[in-house]
This record gives structure tokens, sequence and C-alpha cells, in this order.
């Protein structure tokens, strides 16, 4: 197998479902040729938008205004044709620029954490640009399993002490933001008891990469995870990636409300939230629960966004469910596909949740991106400048 | 020794700090475990200051000094011209300088008795180095880069330069500074030597990621293995080895 081989990870057509090696094997074979063969009908342009029906739809003129001028000019576009990754530890420096500010300004091991997104080449996507010699990093998206780096015993304790002291860290802060008592008693569930089945979500990339790239990366993400689930060596690492919850450490606006003032007139356009990842929305709106605390890193914003002052970090715990079933929901982000037979049935009250949410998000993918659902506009995230510099 | 540090889970020590001889420049706002391990290391030997430069904590990178002057940008504001002038040694100057390259820690890498500076630099800059620095200064680059004091590191003893500077580089500068140069890296493959480390002749910091052969070849080319800090007042500069390979 060659490890650095660049997998194009956009599913144009819907996969059969297969259960025997063989018909997993060959349909792997025809999903690599279906792709490439798109990949050479359509090259991967960020205008490029793909309904479910397998369509092309919302061709923006992206690539043919002014393609070739210089930035300087306010029309002046960059074509730029992005492909999926496996992480490689070569592409530490960029994975550590994005995850920098994961947890706050809170010091800790995060080389250490980095070097375990990075180990994990099985589950795990990186955005780089198609040329291979670019070392520029657009974003990283993986599903780390929390129970992997807890150590059974003491001896496995001490060799683990240096290396994964990083997740402990992680923890700790965790638990330690939290303020609400009765969530800091199941988070302490499910970072010890129930670490086995818990996934955190990283999922950190530049803030004005094309939305168009975002389903087809979770769906690659959550691709991955099922493939893990079947096909990794050893039972250990297999059952690792059987995650009945996500854990997902993300940043939002709100708005600061003084208590007590009035509104001016103006501010009832205003929402009181504002996701700096589109999907977090969804996110929020799916999980079984969640809480907010304050950030203590100053964000230097533009004009537009200086009404929100106030950022919060959010952490969300989406619904927990049996795996196979937590994809159908996610499934409706990118392409719809038939939906996999669980082998656990449903509870009927989630299935029910789950059509009524697919349905109408159906509405809403034929759009341009997959914007959130309250506004049109997908570049919200662009509108707001973060920097890091005080 | 080679001591590794961070600066708010930041790997860029160099940036944060500025290590010569006779005091050492802290960036304020850092916690206070970066404050203490330069106190650690530095201890009774050399003062370790807190400043800011212009306002900014990427003082490593404004300003250029060595165990006889500090040059500081235009932009440094008298109370902190003031400050450094109260804590730092009476036997160093410290001089503010009009300079269009305000960044005179990129532009701008000396030891205690050579400097190489910034191809475009004024002529005016470049007596005032030599002035207050005590120096003999060389307008040159490194590896095709003219930000020299970005891309290299050096002490009394040795130098660390961009990793992909060549053989003749490396022979024509360190024929020019008269130590050992070596071509290397710094956390853990980062090509801004100067950014990510500080040295001076007995001690240096390097940021957290640095793996454990860069920081062999740190200690071997800078020769703190065996270093005190009270054997180095005056040595005698042997003719040296040229470069190491």
């Amino acid at each position: 197998m060659t490890p650095n081989v660049k997998r194009p990870r956009r599913k144009l057509v819907a996969r059969p479902v297969t259960f025997s090696p063989f018909a997993r094997s060959a349909a792997h074979l025809a999903s690599a040729y279906m792709i490439k063969r798109q990949m050479i009908e359509n090259k991967l342009h960020e205008s490029c938008q793909h309904t479910p029906n397998g369509k092309c739809c919302g061709q923006r003129n992206i690539d043919e205004t002014d393609s070739d001028s210089d930035e300087e000019s306010s029309e002046g576009v960059v074509q730029a044709d992005f492909a999926f990754f496996d992480p490689k530890p070569d592409d530490f420096h960029g994975v550590k620029t994005l995850v920098q500010t994961f947890l706050d300004n809170e010091e800790w091991n995060l080389s250490g954490f980095v070097d375990l997104i990075l180990e994990q080449t099985t589950v795990g996507t990186v955005v780089k640009l198609e040329d291979e010699d670019d070392d520029g990093l657009f974003s990283v998206v993986t599903a780390l399993n929390l129970g992997r780096y807890k150590a059974s015993d003491i001896y496995m304790q001490l060799a683990l002490e240096l290396d994964h002291k990083c997740m402990k860290e992680l923890e700790e802060y965790i638990l330690s933001v939290c303020h609400e008592s009765n969530l800091v008693e199941q988070l302490r569930l499910l970072f010890s008891k129930r670490a086995r089945d818990v996934g955190l979500l990283v999922s950190q990339r530049v803030v004005n990469l094309p939305p168009q790239l975002l389903p087809p990366l979770y769906d690659a993400l959550f691709d991955e995870v099922s493939w893990a689930v079947e096909d990794e060596p050893t039972e250990e690492l297999r059952n690792s990636f059987r995650f009945k919850t996500y854990l997902i450490v993300t940043k939002i606006y709100k708005h600061k409300k003084a208590n007590g003032k009035l509104e001016k007139k103006a501010d009832n356009e205003e929402e009181p939230v504002i996701y700096v990842k589109a999907e977090d929305e969804l996110f929020h709106e799916l999980s079984s629960w969640s809480f907010s605390f304050p950030l203590k890193i100053q964000h230097v914003t533009s004009s537009e966004a200086s009404i929100y002052l106030l950022i919060f970090n959010n952490i969300l715990c989406p619904r927990t469910l049996p795996s196979f079933s937590f994809f159908t929901l996610i499934f409706l982000f990118g392409t719809l596909r038939a939906n996999t037979k669980a082998p656990v049935t449903v509870p009927s009250a989630v299935s029910y949740n789950v059509n009524l949410l697919v349905s109408a998000e159906e509405l809403r993918i034929n759009g341009v991106g997959y914007g959130s659902r309250s506004r049109q506009n997908p570049h919200i995230p662009t509108a707001v400048a973060l920097s890091d510099r005080r | 020794m080679a001591t590794r540090l961070q600066f708010e889970n930041n790997c860029e020590v160099g940036v944060f700090s500025k290590l010569t001889n006779a005091y050492c420049l802290v960036a304020i706002g850092g916690s206070e475990s970066f404050y203490s391990i330069f106190e650690t290391e530095l201890a009774d030997v050399i003062p370790v200051v807190k400043t800011s430069i212009g306002g900014t904590r990427i003082i490593g990178r404004l300003c250029a000094g060595n165990k006889n002057g500090l040059l500081l940008p235009h932009n440094t504001t008298d109370q902190e011209l003031q400050h450094l002038r109260n804590s730092l040694p009476d036997s160093v100057v410290v001089q503010r300088i009009e300079e269009r390259l305000s960044a005179l820690g990129n532009v701008i890498a000396c030891n205690d008795h050579v400097a190489l500076a910034h191809t475009d630099l004024d002529r005016e800059t470049e007596e005032l180095i030599a002035d207050v620095l005590g120096v003999e200064v060389f307008r040159q680059t490194i590896a095709g880069n003219i930000l020299v004091g970005s891309y290299c590191a050096l002490s009394n003893r040795g130098g660390l330069v961009h990793p992909h500077t060549s053989i003749e580089d490396l022979d024509e500068l360190s024929t020019l500074l008269q130590i050992p140069l070596v071509a290397g890296t710094v956390n853990r493959g980062s090509e801004v030597i100067a950014a990510g480390m500080t040295v001076n002749d007995w001690t240096a910091f390097c940021g957290s990621d640095t793996t454990a052969t860069e920081l062999s070849v740190i200690e071997s080319v800078f020769k703190l293995r065996e270093a005190q800090p009270s054997a180095i007042v005056d040595e005698m500069r042997k003719s040296l080895i040229d470069s190491y390979v």
C-alpha cells in the first residue's frame, strides 16, 4: 500500500452497501475508477457544487473572470485546486498552526496533540493545494478516540505519561471551564468510563476556505471512520472507531447584550450567535447537550462583527447513538445516499427527527453552498477577520 | 547547556527574548514560567530584564545587541528607552537609531566581535553599529536571504545558519566571522534560526519543538557542554576549524 498516495474523496455517486470482503474490495475499485473518471471530467474547481442528484450546479464564474490578474484588483480571484490528503508527519507545522488556539491560550502539550493527529493516518484528512510540493495546509479534520490514549495499568501509565499527557490536559481543561455542575458529571463519565466510545472531532481550517469543500470533507471523515471499523488490522483498533459519541470543541461569537439595555431598532436584524464554522450551527442543533464559556484570547475583529464582542467556546456533545444511525444524520450535509442498514434498531423518535432534518436540509442543499439555515449568506465567516495579534 | 522552552504555546523563543553575554531581555506578558526559566539559568550572572519595544512583545526581532551595546528601533518609546537604560549594566550603551528597516533583530546578526548586516542598510546605521556595538560590520547574505539576522544565530564560539547554505558560503562566512559555522535547523525543521532560539557563550534557549538531534548540533557548535559562565571572559580566539560538515 502506498501511504502517501493522494486520494480524492469527492464521492459523486452512491456507493452500494456491501457486507462481504470481496464485494467491498470490488466496490472500492469501482468507486476509485469512478472518481478518477469524474476527476478528469470535472476538475476540482472551487466553484463546483454537487447536489444530491449528482448534478453539478451553481457554477460560479470564479474561474472565468480575472483569473490571471494579480490580487491587487478587488475583483481579482485566485483559482485554486484543493485536494484531500492523509495526514503525514511532514504536515506538523501546518497542523500546529491551525490547532494553535484549540484550547484558547492554555499552555499544554500542543506538539504532542499534533503528533497524535498525524499518527492516525487511517482516519483524518488534511486539505492542501493539488500541487504536491506546496506545504500550505488549509484545513485539518480528524476524529480521535479518547479512550485509546488512556493507560490501562500503572506501567502503561508511566509509558504514556510523556507522550499522551496532552489528552489528559485537554480533558482537565474542558472539565475546568465547564461551569454547569450537571454537565461536569456527564463529562467526567465521558472521560473515564465511556472514554472508549468517545471521539474527539477536531476540525480546523483557515477562515476563508471555500464552503463547497466542506460536504466532501466531512463525508470523507465519516467514511474513513466506517472503513476503519472494518479495515483496521487489530480488533482493538477496530473497536476504537466505533464511536457512540462525538465531542466537538469550537468557537462561536455571542452577541454581547448587556442585561437590561434596550436594543436599537437596527439591531433587530442581528443574531444572537454567529458560528465561525457553518457546520457548527447544525452540530449545535443536533447535539445532545452543549455549553459555552468565555475565551481569554482577544480577537481583532472587523467593524462588521464588532458588536459581537464576547467570544465563546462551545463544547458540543452530539446525540449519543449507535454509530450507524449517526451516519444517517451526518449525511444531511453532503450528498444524500441510500441509508445504510443499521444492525441496531433505531428508536422511532430519533428516526422521526432524522427524517425531518433530512428533508429540511434537502431543500437547502440546492442553494448556494450549504450555508446555515437562517442566513443565505455563507460567507459570514469571511466577514469576521480573526487575528491572534493584540 | 541548551534549554527547551516555549512562550505561550509558541516555540519561537528567539522572537520574545534577546540573550547576550551581559544581559538578557524578555518580553512581558508571558507566563511566569517563561521568565523563571531564564532566571534559573542565568541566576546572578547577568540581569534578566522584562521589557517591551514600541509596545510590542517581539523584542528579539526588533533590537540588536551584544555585551557592548544595544540598538533599538525608532519606534521605541521614551519610557522603554529609559527603563532599559536603568536596568542594564552601565557598560552597555543603549542607543535608539533612525533606520528605515526597523526590525533590527532581523537585519543585524552580531556577536561581540563581528556583525553581519542587511545589504540595504544605511551607511549611517552601519557606522552606528560599528560604534555602539564595537564590532566589524560586513554586508552579507545567507543562503541568498538578505535578512541575515533571522537566518543565523551567532555567539563568540560558533554559529548556526540556514540549512540551505552552500559549503562555499559556509566557508566564506566562517572566514569572515572567524568562528565555526554549521548549517542546521531548529524547532523541528524550521529554517528561521534566530526566531527559534537565542544563544550566548555559555547557554542557549530553544523552542520546545526542537528535536534531540537539533539540540545536540546546537550544543556542539556553540560549545555549550563544557562552558561555564565565569570562564568566558576574554578568550583568545584560536584559529579554529573553518566549518563543520
